[in-house]
């Protein structure tokens, strides 16, 4: 067969032509290659694919195939309550122990096993190694998790449930965004500790720290500092909305919810449920934080108060776009700060 | 570049230096690992950086390489400054390091593919591994399962994509048999007939000698002497030592036979044995001399001289001018 008779030898070339212009172009991309053809190679890879299609299958599988009570309401209103409910909570608290498992050993390994005498006798620059390898690292939890995210979304085409791309897509793409700040703030410690013990330490007391204990201190330290340098209540709740925005766990959640909202108010919903406090200081949320009015509404299950729209919107650093913007200041963060120290030390 | 009438008549242009080390010293902690090094390496030489294990040869590696920064001094490596200008140096350097290890799941066409592009070269890895003595079948394999040897002709195969400036190789002939050895050997000269510098590390005198146009010494962090390989020949002379058992008790006649030669700097009877130090190229007739005079040699004995005696060698040297 000629090369002319090939269909697919178009294909080859377009991708060696971006391979090679990746490579003139951009400093990192052969540190971030070789850190993804590593990863190709071994099982761990192909294992995290597997793991994270069946999480995200099972209550799908068990509720929409063998469950006979599902109705049409159920049906409709199953995409939210299915991320909301269920997918929320794995993909925070499972994701970033695979992300620091992926990242943590990114450099100190190299560092411990001498590999990186190899790596940095080539004319590659410190910064250029901390990126690869965060860039590398990310496609190695990210094209794995993507794969998961397909057979995820083909199986819930063929269930009972209605499936909504747009809204599938949207909690694909933050659940992606939030995997890979883990995975560079766990690579940007294992450059800035160089010792892999460490590293994993550090990036366990990390995930323990955003998955569970930043919102109390938060709330611990908004209401010492209130209490003593008298903050007005608004200014307190206001401190307590940023400090807690910063956790990325936190603003991946919060995005989510209010993106799975979809209306005018979804955004604000979701600021004030960050917070469970009493109705008295909910109030003072709501009007003092968020610009809302809270009211008491009737519904099927009593009496429940909502933050609703008055007529002012939710303050810009509150909104969609900056807590995404949060996030990402941890992309930036994380790798500067590592670069700082690798950039100091003597190997 | 420069007009000629800038040269003073009968001084050559000097040649420009590869490496240049101005006063570095490097402390880790309380440990002072350089002290106060000057350095220069030409450009196109074959230079011996030897020093026993310990002596601070890595760490001045590491710090032409930017791995390691100096407490003091300062660091040119191809007329660039060793931090500022370390990646363009690099883009020039090939380099066989210490203490390195491989990517295990990578294979060795890998590892040279990632060398290349990170060189942004086009070197053919067969080539590459043929030269360094590596099967296409070895090259496909992942080097993880490489023994010592291999993995050392694979990292010295990625220092020749590109075809460096510059080859700086770290005690290279570790973990290689003597064909490899060889092998490596014959890669320096052909490297620096094409117009390479290179910057050979070791322990092991013998292997220097082999190659190597001109040596430094390094002992204790200090350089002791720099020298051309001739000069360094003519130093170690009489400190081969030619331990001969005789085949009778009569070692006196045979010592009295050799003190006469003027290649034997000194010669002392112990039992049926004879010591002689002597030049190396005077092992022959010293032999010949104990047998002219009657007695049988059952065997004998040439010890090298060893770095250590090199080192008394310098160090006396020193201290003797220093005293006139």
């Amino acid at each position: 067969m000629s090369a002319e008779d090939n269909p697919f030898d178009g294909v080859g070339d377009t991708v060696r032509g971006a391979d090679e212009w990746l490579n003139t172009t951009f400093g990192w991309y052969a540190v971030a290659k070789k850190e993804f053809q590593d990863a190709l190679r071994s099982k761990g890879f192909w294992v995290l694919a597997i793991l994270f299609t069946a999480l995200f299958i099972r209550p799908v599988a068990a509720e929409l195939y063998f469950s006979p009570a599902t109705n049409q309401a159920r049906s409709q209103l199953g995409m939210q309550l299915l991320i909301s409910r269920y997918y929320l909570n794995l993909v925070s608290f499972l994701l970033p122990i695979v992300a620091i498992f992926a990242g943590y050993a990114a450099i100190s390994k190299e560092h411990t096993s001498g590999s990186i005498k190899v790596l940095l006798s080539l004319p590659h620059s410190r910064r250029e190694v901390i990126i690869g390898k965060i860039v590398g690292r990310c496609a190695v939890v990210g094209v794995p998790l993507l794969i998961s995210f397909g057979l995820t979304a083909l199986f819930l085409v063929v269930s009972k449930l209605t499936f909504k791309p747009g809204m599938f897509t949207m909690w694909a793409a933050l659940s992606l965004l939030f995997t890979l700040v883990i995975v560079t703030v766990a690579v940007s410690i294992s450059g800035a500790v160089l010792r892999n013990i460490y590293s994993l330490m550090a990036s366990i007391v990390f995930y323990l720290e955003i998955t569970f204990v930043w919102n109390l201190q938060v709330n611990a330290i908004a209401g010492w500092l209130a209490e003593n340098l008298g903050f007005a209540p608004a200014v307190r709740w206001q401190l307590a909305f940023v400090a807690k925005l910063f956790n990325p766990s936190q603003a991946y959640k919060t995005i989510v919810n209010s993106q799975l909202s979809q209306g005018a108010n979804g955004a604000r919903m979701a600021r004030w449920s960050m917070f469970s406090q009493p109705s008295d200081r909910m109030e003072t949320i709501c009007t003092g934080a968020l610009n809302g009015n809270a009211t008491v509404q009737r519904s099927l299950f009593g009496n429940q108060t909502v933050c609703q729209d008055a007529g002012q919107s939710l303050p810009l650093w509150l909104s969609d776009p900056a807590v995404l913007g949060y996030m990402a200041a941890w992309l930036v963060l994380a790798g500067a700060i590592s670069y700082y120290t690798f950039d100091r030390y003597d190997l | 570049m420069f007009h000629e009438g800038l040269y003073v008549v009968g001084v050559k242009p000097a040649r420009m230096a590869a490496i240049e080390l101005d006063g570095v010293t490097k402390r880790f902690g309380g440990v002072t690992a350089l002290q106060s090094v000057d350095l220069t390496v030409e450009e196109g030489e074959i230079f011996g950086f030897l020093g026993p294990n310990g002596a601070g040869k890595s760490t001045c590696i590491n710090i032409l390489l930017d791995f390691v920064r100096p407490t003091e001094g300062s660091v040119r490596v191809l007329d660039k400054d060793a931090y500022e200008g370390s990646t363009e140096i690099r883009e020039r350097t090939g380099v066989l390091p210490e203490g390195y290890d491989v990517y295990d799941r990578l294979t060795g066409y890998q590892h040279l593919e990632f060398a290349i592009e990170s060189k942004q070269a086009d070197d053919d890895p067969d080539e590459l591994l043929d030269r360094v003595g590596l099967s296409p079948e070895e090259g496909a394999r992942k080097a993880g399962g490489y023994s010592k040897g291999m993995a050392q002709r694979l990292i010295l195969a990625m220092a020749l994509v590109d075809e460096p400036d510059l080859l700086i190789l770290d005690e290279p002939t570790t973990g290689l048999d003597p064909n490899g050895a060889r092998l490596l050997r014959d890669i320096v000269r052909e490297e620096n007939e094409r117009g390479a510098t290179v910057f050979f590390s070791s322990h092991i005198l013998s292997q220097v000698e082999a190659v190597c146009d001109t040596v430094g010494i390094l002992n204790e962090g200090e350089l002791i002497a720099k020298d051309s390989v001739e000069e360094l020949r003519q130093t170690e002379t009489g400190d081969t030592r030619l331990t001969v058992t005789l085949g009778g008790d009569d070692a006196e006649t045979a010592r009295e036979a050799v003190s006469g030669l003027d290649t034997v700097t000194s010669a002392t009877a112990d039992g049926n044995r004879l010591v002689v130090e002597c030049d190396d190229d005077a092992k022959m007739g010293v032999l010949t001399a104990i047998e002219d005079a009657g007695i049988t040699v059952e065997d004998f004995e040439a010890a090298e001289p060893s770095l250590e005696d090199l080192f008394a060698a310098y160090t006396d040297a020193d201290s003797t001018e220093a005293s006139r």
